[in-house]
Parts: C-alpha cells; sequence; structure tokens
C-alpha cells in the first residue's frame, strides 16, 4: 500500500507541470521553424547568433508559462514586426505570396498538358495513306509480267 | 493559330522575364546605404522604450545629435553603455542630445539592460529594424553624430570604446557642436 502510494506521488510530480497547461504545450521546435532570426535572415533552427538565442530563449519562457503558439508569434509580431514570421499570413494582400505558387504551377501544368496534347497530335498522319502504287510505267510492267509468267 | 498561340505563349514568358528583372532592379535600389558625411541624417518618428510617447529626430533640430543604435543582446554594447551615459552626463549642459536606439529587441529585455546600466538618456526602440535599416546598420553599436542641421558629421561602426572610435568621437561631438 505504500510503495503504491508512493508511486501515484512520484507520478503526480512529474504529471503536475505537463497538467498545469488547459492545451498542448507549444512546440519549441517547431516555433523555430516559423520564427525568422531578425539579424541574420533564417529562422531560428539554422541560427546561433545573439539575437536569435535570445529570441529562442523567450519562446522556452512562454512555452513554460503555457502561452499558445499562436499566442508567442503575436507577442512577437507586436515587437519585431510581421517581418519576425517565416511565413506570411492568411489575410489580405499577404494570401497572394500563397496563392501565386499554386497558381504558377496550374498554369504551368496546363501548358505543359497542352504542348504534350499539341505535340501527340502532330505526330498522328493526317490522313490515311493510300495504298502505294508499284511505281513502274505501263510497259515495264507488262514486261516484267511476261518475265515473271516463264518462270511459272 | 498554333503561330499565334506560340506567340502568345512568348509574350508572357518574355514578361515573366521583364517583372523578374524589374523585381531585381526594386530590391537592389531601394537597399539602404549609409548615410555619408555630410548627408542629412535620415528622418524618423520612433516609440519611446519606456514609457508612452513618441520621438521624433526633426524636433531636434538645431542641436548636435548622437545617434547611438544597441541591443541588449549586443555584448560590446554593455561595455558601451556606460561611457556614453558618462559623456550624456557631461555634454547635455552643452546642449548634446543623446538618443538611444534599440534595434531588433524584445522591449522587455531593453529595459532590464537599460535599468541595469543606469542609462538615463532617451531611448527608442526599433523592434522591426525599418529606421535602423535606413542608417544602413547591419551590426551593433553603431553610432552617428549629427550637427545642429541634421547632418551627419561622423559615422562610427563599433563601439565608441574602441580605441580607434574614442578619439574620433569626441573630435565628431566637437564638431558638430561648433
Amino acid at each position: 500500500m505504500l510503495r503504491f502510494a508512493a508511486i501515484v506521488a512520484v507520478a503526480l510530480v512529474f504529471a503536475a507541470p505537463a497538467a498545469a497547461c488547459a492545451h498542448p504545450r507549444a512546440s519549441q521546435s517547431y516555433l523555430d521553424g516559423q520564427v525568422m532570426c531578425p539579424t541574420c535572415h533564417t529562422t531560428l533552427d539554422m541560427s546561433d547568433s545573439q539575437a536569435a538565442v535570445q529570441i529562442k530563449g523567450f519562446i522556452s519562457q512562454k512555452i513554460a508559462a503555457c502561452w499558445t503558439a499562436k499566442q508567442i508569434e503575436t507577442a512577437l509580431v507586436r515587437n519585431y514586426g510581421q517581418g519576425i514570421l517565416a511565413a506570411p499570413s492568411h489575410t489580405g494582400f499577404d494570401l497572394v505570396a500563397w496563392w501565386l505558387p499554386i497558381a504558377g504551377v496550374l498554369a504551368g501544368a496546363l501548358a505543359l498538358a497542352f504542348g504534350v496534347w499539341r505535340w501527340s497530335r502532330g505526330r498522328e498522319p493526317d490522313e490515311p495513306s493510300e495504298p502505294a502504287g508499284s511505281g513502274l510505267d505501263e510497259e515495264t510492267e507488262q514486261r516484267l509480267d511476261d518475265v515473271l509468267a516463264r518462270f511459272e | 493559330m498554333t503561330r499565334s498561340l506560340k506567340g502568345t505563349a512568348q509574350v508572357i514568358a518574355l514578361a515573366c522575364v521583364a517583372g523578374l528583372l524589374a523585381l531585381l532592379v526594386w530590391q537592389v535600389a531601394r537597399q539602404h546605404h549609409a548615410p555619408g558625411v555630410g548627408s542629412m541624417a535620415p528622418a524618423f518618428t520612433l516609440q519611446r522604450l519606456e514609457g508612452p510617447g513618441r520621438v521624433s529626430l526633426a524636433a531636434y533640430r538645431g542641436k548636435p545629435v548622437v545617434l547611438n543604435f544597441w541591443a541588449s543582446w549586443c555584448e560590446p554594447c554593455k561595455s558601451e553603455a556606460a561611457v556614453l551615459e558618462r559623456d550624456w552626463t557631461s555634454y547635455r549642459d552643452r546642449g548634446v542630445v543623446f538618443l538611444g536606439v534599440d534595434y531588433h529587441d524584445l522591449s522587455s529585455d531593453a529595459r532590464r539592460f537599460v535599468s541595469a546600466h543606469a542609462l538615463t538618456f532617451p531611448m527608442l526602440e526599433d523592434g522591426s529594424g525599418k529606421v535602423t535599416g535606413s542608417y544602413g546598420i547591419s551590426q551593433v553599436p553603431e553610432t552617428y553624430v549629427l550637427n545642429r542641421q541634421g547632418r551627419v558629421v561622423a559615422h562610427l561602426a563599433g563601439p565608441i570604446t574602441d580605441p580607434g572610435f574614442a578619439g574620433e568621437f569626441r573630435s565628431a561631438l566637437a564638431r558638430a557642436d561648433a
């Protein structure tokens, strides 16, 4: 019984920090890939500059304080501006950045499909060809028939 | 039909290339370069780091201005802070204005830095780095000394504690104050 109580107590100690948040904790590695280092213009996970280390520390603190990824990103945008995020937002003019590549890929696929269609049509014969003639004039044909008749 | 389609495709392809070239030229053209000595310092208005309100550089026209760009994560800024504060206290009676511009920094860390180094000259925050970019700053600390007309007298791309810059800083202050 005492042993069971001890196990439960240890489990509660380890479970307490996780249970402290009402929602799943934000991931440091996810945010490090979503946030830019303002001085080196790469994402945080690709930088060890002093500015990047500072922001990583901030994210880590806020994760420990149960902030959501969205809340952390909002705080960073308030401090550094929209440029701190690696990806543009999904609203307003920023939507162009999301749709333009898709439109480009679609346009490319359509152009490719059209090109293949044109190419394959170009290779097909336009009309069935007429049976080819012997190409010999009548006199030669007659002589050829005579020669062949001699062999029969 | 085929010929006109081919022509249209070629025009579209050329337009795409021209568009990309224009984008490249625009990007290169809008890159900021450090304002040279004798040129006007880029105007700006920034939020105060401590307390509400905004500060405009134009408000200090008629006074020599020392514009120091720093960040709390910057190691050399720590040793420079004490020297700047000392110079500020000795020059402010002569009407010289010191302005600190905190760049690409967390406001909370920047305030802690100001408090830890007991800095008393006005501090402004440039979290997005737009103003800092207009001064061509690529690393901190960097300091500009502006004369009463708002023209650049000196640009020190490094800590003023650096032996090479300390003398230049004093001489620039004297020129700006003249």
